[in-house]
Parts: C-alpha cells; structure tokens; sequence
C-alpha cells in the first residue's frame, strides 16, 4: 500500500505561475476527540527549478529557522460518514508556517473510500505577508502574494 | 474507533495513544547545507558550489587593465579586457564538467568537478568538500616568431585544486582550495611571469551574505613554492533575475587557474583591476512532474 498526502503550495502572479509540490505531508484526524493535526516538512517543497528552491528555503521560508507548515484544530460538525459518499466539512484551527500562527478556516471535503480509508482534500489561501514572509522585488520567477494551497491525502485507520 | 491515520512513507510508525499532536520529524534528518556560494565560482576560484544534475552553467567573465591609469584610462576599462567564456554541464549532482576558453594567450580548457562531501545542517559532516581537475592548450599564433612554433604538448598546462569549504553561519562561508598548476613548457613568449613548471598555491575564498541577495565576497592565492606575488581580490555578488553578478577587484588580470597562479600579481593598490562575472544556469533535458 503506497498512501501519501499530497500539497501544492500554487503561486499564480501576473507573469509566471508555479507550483511547489511535496508527497509528504503527515497528519492525522481523530474523528472520536475531534481533533485534526498536519504537518509538512517544507525542505521536500520542490518547483522543478532546483536554484527557485533553494533561494525558497533560504531566503523566504527560512526552512533551517522554521522546518514545518503545521495545521492543528477541529471540524465544525462532524458528518456521518458512509462509504463512498462525500462530504463537506469545515475545520477551525491554528496554521502555522515561517515561526507565524494564524487562526485559519479551511474548507474540506471527507469520504470514506473503504472501511480502512478515508481520503480528504481541501484548499485554502495563504497571504504570505500574513506569516512575515516578504516578496523579492528583482527575480526570475515572480512570487504572487496569495498562494493556494491544495491538499489531498488518504489516511488509513490505525 | 473511528481514528484515522495518514499512512506515511518514512521508516519511522507514527504512534500515537490518547495525546494530541504528532510528533514534528523532517522527512531527511540530515539536511544538505545549500548555497554556500552563489555561484560555481567565487571571484576567480571554483567553489564546492554544485550546479543541479542537467543543467547547464554559462558565465562570462572579463578583467580590465590596472587602476593606476586613473580616469583618463577610465581605470583600467581603456586597457582591453581578459575575457573567459565558460562553460560547464552538471550530469548529476556530484559530476560536472566544463569548458573555458580565456583570451589571453587563446587558452582552451576542459575541467571537472566532482563533489565527494556535503556540508550537513546537524554537523554530522562539517563541511563540504570537492576537486576540479583541468587541462588547457594555448593556442595563440606564434608563427610570426623566428623560433620554433611550439609543439602541442609544449602548450598544454594541468591544473588540480581541491575545495574544502564551510557555512559557518548564515552569513559567512570560507573555502580552503590547495592548488597546483603545472606547464610542461613555460615558454617566455607566454603571457605569464613565472618560469618553473610546477606552481603551488593555497586559495582562501570567502563569502559573507549582506541580504538575501548579495554578498562581500574575497580571495587570497598565497603561492607556496615561488617568488610571485601573491593574488589578493575583493568584491561583491549580486543575485537578479536568474543571473549571479560578480564584481571584483583583483591584482591579476588573468582568469583560468593555470595563469592564475602562473601569470604573477600587480601591487595590492593602483594595480589593483575591475573585473566581473556574469553566471546563468540554463534547464535541459525535461521537467519531471511530481505527479
């Protein structure tokens, strides 16, 4: 069984838009406590562009000072989940990334694909001057200030 | 039991009772120091710096005439340039190699690089470590000359440098590169000061970060087994647009390693000379897509 969470960190500014994509994001969701816990190694970000990710590390995520993207909060009501059907969820909690934590909002979707499985997407915005996170003037790629963020994983049942 | 957990695709299970979070690991425990310089090169010398596997890496660099002149040689910039061409092509990421042809004296050159150690963020490795190996040909015409025109072998030069560098913080990086340069023929009618055909040197580089993107950057060539003087640069670098600016001044005018350590120095000073390099790194080969 080969499961992973996927994240698409999406930048579109005027003249290029890019993705920065990573397999490995770790979580889990605890349907009993209702609680709700990601987190994304932000060094496995990659944008096809080895130079574009290494000045992303140093010089704007500062991934040495602030490794993780972290999610941690709650659904807002728990649905009924049966197999095969979606549904929607919106949870409430914490998102911190570049040492900055912000109460967020993100709407998602749940399905339950198998007894054993439950896959979940959802994708919400961040402002990168929210999280101190401050935009090259003079580059190659342009940075957009808004950057949408996609997630897509399965969880298995422990 | 409704709990649900991302299956995950490190070694490590994630195990987790009745608390709350998980446990925040990095995917890689050791992570690679990057950028310890902006570029392959640092003034003249080559760095530890690697190029990603499959890219191709142009920079031209050009040095001026002496200061000394003052404004009416426009310091130096009247006097003609050096100008180097280079070119280097990474075939994975411990593996480069490169091309560099240098006006003066016509001098083509062929290198290696070969990346054996990387810095890693826990000091589990404290530094990073590489070797460049090269060989050139002067070509220039010398037929103009009475004297016999020298053979092939007799205009060849070898150079080999071993790189040892360290990030010492953000800010500050340093490199120690041993350097030797041998010429089989040093010919008086070569552009270059020395007459033995083994140089050695010790080239101390250096990199000191003044925002996300410039640096001071520095070189000291002590030589080792001869009387010439001594390389001493300065400068600045300069990342914009994909492109890393080098700008320097250095006391020798010459820009590949053999004349480097073979052509000698002007005075720290007056003699000092503008130069600078222009670094781009070009994609080939296709984009692989994550997904």
């Amino acid at each position: 069984m080969t499961e992973q969470g996927n994240v698409v960190f999406i930048s579109k500014a005027s003249l290029s838009e890019f993705e920065g994509k990573s397999d490995l994001l770790q979580g889990l969701i605890d349907l009993d406590k209702n609680l709700l816990d990601f987190y994304l190694d932000l060094n496995t970000l990659k944008t096809g562009i080895g130079l574009r990710d290494r000045h992303m590390r140093e010089n704007y995520l500062e991934t040495k000072k602030y490794p993780f993207a972290e999610f941690t909060g709650k659904i807002q009501e728990i649905p009924s989940l049966e197999l095969g059907q979606e549904r929607q969820v919106l949870a409430k909690g914490k998102f911190k990334i570049h040492g900055v934590e912000r109460e967020i909002e993100v709407p998602g979707k749940l399905k339950m694909i198998s007894s054993q499985e439950l896959s979940l997407t959802a994708d919400f915005k961040v402002l990168l001057s929210d999280y101190k996170i401050s935009i090259p003037k003079v580059m190659f790629y342009e940075l957009a200030e808004e950057q949408i963020v996609k997630i897509d994983a399965v969880l298995k049942k422990k | 039991m409704n709990k649900f957990l991302l299956f995950n695709l490190c070694l490590f299970g994630l195990s987790f009772g009745a608390q709350a979070q998980l446990e925040r690991k990095l995917a890689t425990e050791s992570q690679e120091v990057e950028l310890v310089f902006h570029a392959p090169r640092n003034i003249n010398l080559l760095t530890v710096e690697p190029l990603d596997n499959n890219t191709l890496h142009f920079s031209i660099m050009h040095t001026f005439g002496p200061l000394e002149g003052g404004i009416q040689n426009l310091f130096g910039l009247d006097n003609g340039a050096v100008i180097q061409l280079s070119f280097e092509y990474a075939f994975s990421e411990k593996f480069s190699l490169g091309a560099t042809r240098q006006s003066r004296d016509k001098v083509y050159n062929l290198y290696g690089r070969c990346h054996m150690l990387k810095q890693t963020q826990d000091n589990k490795m404290p530094l990073s470590l590489s070797f460049m190996g090269g060989a050139g040909v002067n070509t220039a015409d010398y037929r103009f000359l009475q004297s016999e025109n020298p053979s092939f072998s007799e205009r060849s030069s070898f150079a080999f440098q071993v790189m040892a560098a360290r990030k010492f913080s953000e800010k500050l990086s340093l490199q120690v590169s041993p350097l030797m340069a041998y010429f089989v023929d040093p010919n008086p009618i070569f552009l270059i000061e020395g007459d033995q055909n083994l140089y050695l040197a010790l080239g101390l580089s250096g990199k000191y970060k003044i925002s996300g993107k410039s640096s001071l950057t520095m070189q000291w060539i002590p030589n080792l087994n001869n009387d010439l003087r001594n390389n001493i640069g300065f400068g600045i670098d300069l990342e914009a647009g994909g492109h890393v600016f080098q700008m320097y001044f250095v006391t020798s005018q010459l820009l590949n390693e053999q004349y480097l350590l073979a052509g000698g120095n002007g005075a720290p000073g007056d003699q000092f000379r503008l130069g600078f390099n222009v670094n781009r790194v070009f994609a080939t080969g296709k984009r692989k897509s994550s997904w």
